[in-house]
């Protein structure tokens, strides 16, 4: 049996916000896009920026990459505020116990010489490359053109902070609850000649005036280093015993495949543009073609610096990911 | 060798924020932060800044899902429980509406231009704060629009706020104002945000709204205002951080500051005269009057406790601020009256005030209702009593500054309207009050290009020549505007009034099995 319940039945007059059902058409609009499209203002803005009179206050010319209709994006995952703040309580709620399982095991301390050495001159050093990715974020959510693409980035940039955080946590906990990994890890990052590349690259990036640039240099840089520290130097600790780098790892590669989702997605919706698409192309290639290099020579870096520590295979492995990029975004035959 | 000492709390929680910065050394420092010079303030050592409040992600991250667990609960259960029906009235909503045209979409902004300072001040300390603070006003801009939803599925008034505030000519108040803000220069967005807006007056804006919503049986309104609470505690000590540490860094810095704790406050001022007739008319249980609310909030609180403070680096009670205390009795009245004549071509509904509503308005301005404004309401009651309705042929001039129609009078004569003016290139522009003349007069380039709805009405940019193109072009839907009385959301009303009480007289159905 079932209740039965009776309650007043009252016939709504609209299903949801008039600009939603004008896209959508007559059914009932999800939270993410109510929260999110069209929220930003297109129109009869007062002033001009005292700092940059030649723009609007939000413009799509601060951008060379352009879609006709900014909401012919939406993020795959569907992240307004309250889902994107409890996806990622969990993702900080499970490294936390990640930590404490290796920290009552001892296993950090006992993970193999070559593998804790990886983890204090290559990867905790780039807690600092993190909060590079913190600065290209925030200046995306601020000069990105409609809410569904800054709003990501605004995303992005928190979860960059989130990424330092999990790695000093880490650096911390290699050092016994003391900031000494932490400390040669910043001096590593401002003196040592394999980190130099990198940070000089991200620095660059942060100088770039179209957000877009900084955003997808950041991605070239992230597809190859995250693709080396966390993808494949995580199936070799599997196979060298250091079973402990993997759990840790498993957190910032759920991150950054998760990352690639809305990614991804902006990089087809400016491909499939129907006004902007061929010069999108062109111009992504064009902007591959001229960040590619300097992303892959701070990759190399920390390769050089992983094969040093393991003899992993990772200065090859960061070259044929590199080649792999310079394909997917090679100008069209015409 | 000794083992290595434990981090203190302060040290970790540095470790894990400020210490992720480092000196930038393959690009100068004035290239990557170019904007933090030009507005002639100094500083000297960006580590003295204090910290407001520390919050590791994980922090963050944990207790705002919590709360917006907690919250979005309550609206589904609200939702599905029909609990608009609990209202007070529907005419409630129209202070709701008038939030999610006005209010929400600075929310908005605010996300924007923190994230502006989150990336271009040179402090990682004040980096940080803002970028938190940039995601908490992206909480709370959205979370009002899902809060605001559901009525927006019964009752008329919500569904093109966004296209409204765009557009719609008393919405360019709060949309110039905030335009102004974001297009200042960092420090300046502190002071006229950070400071002014969320410290200075803050209790002004929303405390009237969330207080309101809970008088009046809006649940959700409540529900959201006490979650924004632990988040705007917050921002208040982020606004009152950069003040003291601007003013703390040179000397030179304090008449800059002062000179835009002028402006702000009286820009501010001026949005909440939207604020005061809502309070003192559109809210049919009252909570308290614009007269109590000013002087509790902002004569007592930040006259009597903050300034004082202040003082020691040499800042004074903003300009004008005399003008805003001897408005605070005719205000609210002014601003109604005002509406009520236009508000068929606003997103909200007006009406005369009740027997019970004036008597109360006589009790709160003994000074001056009954001799100044119940006679313009006996009037328009007259004119209803006829079968008539009385709405304004004609267009508002605009304040060039503030953006309200030029109704305010001279300080300390009810009767007389208030005009300034001042020649700039050749041209003629028209003020509200010596507030918004001076401010024109500080930045006059910034203020001729304000987009102002009467002008650009007259220039055939909204629609076309007749009101209805106009009403056509702002996207109102019958019921949207005009008179109360009569309209579509009190017949609607009455009906499922109708219905829910006939069903309480009939036997109530046996639930269970």
């Amino acid at each position: 049996m079932q209740y039965e319940l009776r309650t007043q039945v009252i016939e709504p007059r609209r299903k949801t916000f008039t600009n939603l059902t004008e896209r959508y058409g007559d059914r009932p609009a999800t939270r993410y896009e109510e929260g999110s499209v069209d929220v930003q203002a297109t129109a009869n803005f007062h002033y001009r920026p005292l700092w940059d009179p030649t723009h609007e206050i939000y413009d799509p010319e601060y951008s060379a990459l352009r879609l006709t209709d900014p909401y012919s994006f939406v993020d795959p995952r569907q992240f307004y505020y309250a889902p994107y703040v409890t996806s990622r309580a969990h993702l900080h709620e499970a490294f936390a116990s990640t930590l404490a399982y290796l920290e009552n095991r001892d296993l950090v301390e006992r993970l193999p010489q070559g593998w804790k050495d990886l983890v204090a001159q290559a990867v905790i050093p780039l807690r600092h490359y993190e909060s590079g990715g913190q600065l290209i974020g925030a200046y995306g959510c601020r000069f990105g053109y409609g809410t569904t693409i800054t709003q990501c980035l605004s995303y992005a940039s928190f979860d960059r902070v989130g990424n330092a955080q999990l790695l000093s946590r880490l650096g911390i906990s290699l050092d016994g609850g003391s900031d000494g990994i932490l400390v040669s890890a910043k001096q590593a990052w401002m003196a040592d000649a394999d980190l130099q590349p990198l940070r000089k690259y991200v620095e660059l990036l942060l100088v770039e005036s179209d957000w877009a640039a900084q955003h997808v240099g950041l991605d070239l840089a992230d597809q190859l280093i995250y693709g080396l520290l966390y993808t494949h130097l995580d199936e070799t600790a599997l196979l060298g015993g250091a079973g402990a780098y993997s759990l840790v790892a498993q957190h910032l590669s759920g991150w950054f495949t998760d990352n690639r989702r809305w990614v991804d997605a902006l990089y087809a919706a400016w491909g499939r543009d129907p006004e902007h698409g061929a010069a999108n192309k062109a111009e992504l290639s064009a902007l591959v073609a001229r960040l590619l290099p300097g992303a892959l020579e701070g990759a190399l870096g920390v390769a050089r610096i992983a094969d040093r520590c393991l003899d992993a295979g990772a200065v090859a492995f960061v070259e044929t990911r590199a080649r792999a990029l310079a394909a997917a975004f090679a100008p069209e035959e015409s | 060798m000794a083992a290595p000492r434990k981090l203190s709390m302060k040290q970790r929680y540095a470790a894990l924020t400020r210490d992720l910065d480092w000196d930038l050394s393959y690009v100068d420092e004035d290239t990557a932060y170019p904007y933090t010079s030009f507005e002639g303030i100094k500083i000297h050592d960006w580590s003295k800044w204090e910290d407001p409040f520390r919050l590791t992600i994980d922090a963050y991250m944990k207790y705002q899902a919590e709360k917006d667990k907690r919250l979005y609960a309550v609206l589904d259960s609200f939702a599905q429980g029909q609990g608009h029906l609990q209202l007070t009235d529907p005419s409630y909503l129209n202070a709701m509406k008038l939030f999610l045209q006005g209010v929400t979409p600075l929310e908005y902004q605010a996300h924007r231009n923190f994230a502006y300072l989150a990336r271009f001040l040179n402090g990682p300390g004040p980096r940080f704060a803002a970028l938190c603070q940039s995601q908490d006003e992206l909480r709370h801009a959205q979370t009002e629009i899902h809060t605001l939803s559901n009525y927006n599925k019964y009752y008329q008034g919500f569904h093109s706020w966004n296209h409204q505030h765009d557009r719609v000519w008393y919405l360019s108040v709060p949309k110039s104002y905030f335009d102004d803000a974001v297009t200042a220069g960092p420090f300046e967005f502190l002071i006229a945000i950070g400071f002014s807006f969320e410290y200075l007056l803050t209790n002004l804006l929303f405390v009237p709204f969330m207080s309101g919503a809970s008088f009046n049986g809006d649940l959700p309104t409540m529900t959201f205002g006490f979650s924004a609470q632990s988040d705007e505690s917050r921002h208040m000590t982020l606004g009152l951080e950069a003040i003291k540490f601007m003013l703390e860094q040179d000397p030179d810095n304090v008449p800059i500051v002062q000179a835009w704790i002028d402006k702000w406050f009286w820009r501010g001022y001026r949005l909440l005269a939207l604020v005061s007739q809502m309070l003192d008319y559109m809210l049919p249980r009252k909570v308290m009057s614009w007269k109590e609310a000013f002087e509790l909030y902002f004569e007592e609180q930040m006259l009597g406790g903050l300034f004082p403070d202040l003082a020691y680096y040499g800042i004074t009670p903003p300009r004008h601020v005399e003008h805003a205390i001897a408005e605070k009795e005719v205000l609210s009245h002014q601003v109604y009256w005002t509406l009520y004549q236009f508000s068929f071509a606003a997103g909200f509904t007006t009406t005369v005030p009740s027997e019970d509503a004036q008597k109360w308005l006589a009790e709160q301005y003994p000074q001056t209702f009954e001799k100044l404004y119940k006679p313009l309401w006996d009037k328009a009651s007259a004119v209803v009593d006829n079968g008539g309705r009385y709405f304004y042929q004609g267009l508002p001039q605009l304040c060039q500054v503030c953006q309200v129609p030029m109704l305010f009078t001279e300080p300390g004569d009810p009767t007389t309207i208030c005009q300034r003016h001042t020649e700039f290139e050749g041209e003629r522009y028209d003020f509200c009050s010596d507030g918004c003349q001076w401010i024109f007069e500080r930045e006059p380039e910034k203020y001729v290009q304000a987009w102002l709805p009467v002008h650009q009405i007259y220039q055939g940019n909204c629609g076309g020549p007749t009101v209805p193109d106009v009403l056509a072009w702002y996207k109102l839907q019958p019921g949207d505007n005009g008179e109360i009385a009569g309209n579509v959301e009190q017949t609607a009303w009455e009906a499922w009034h109708a219905t829910s009480s006939a069903e309480e007289q009939a036997p109530a159905p046996v639930a269970g099995n």
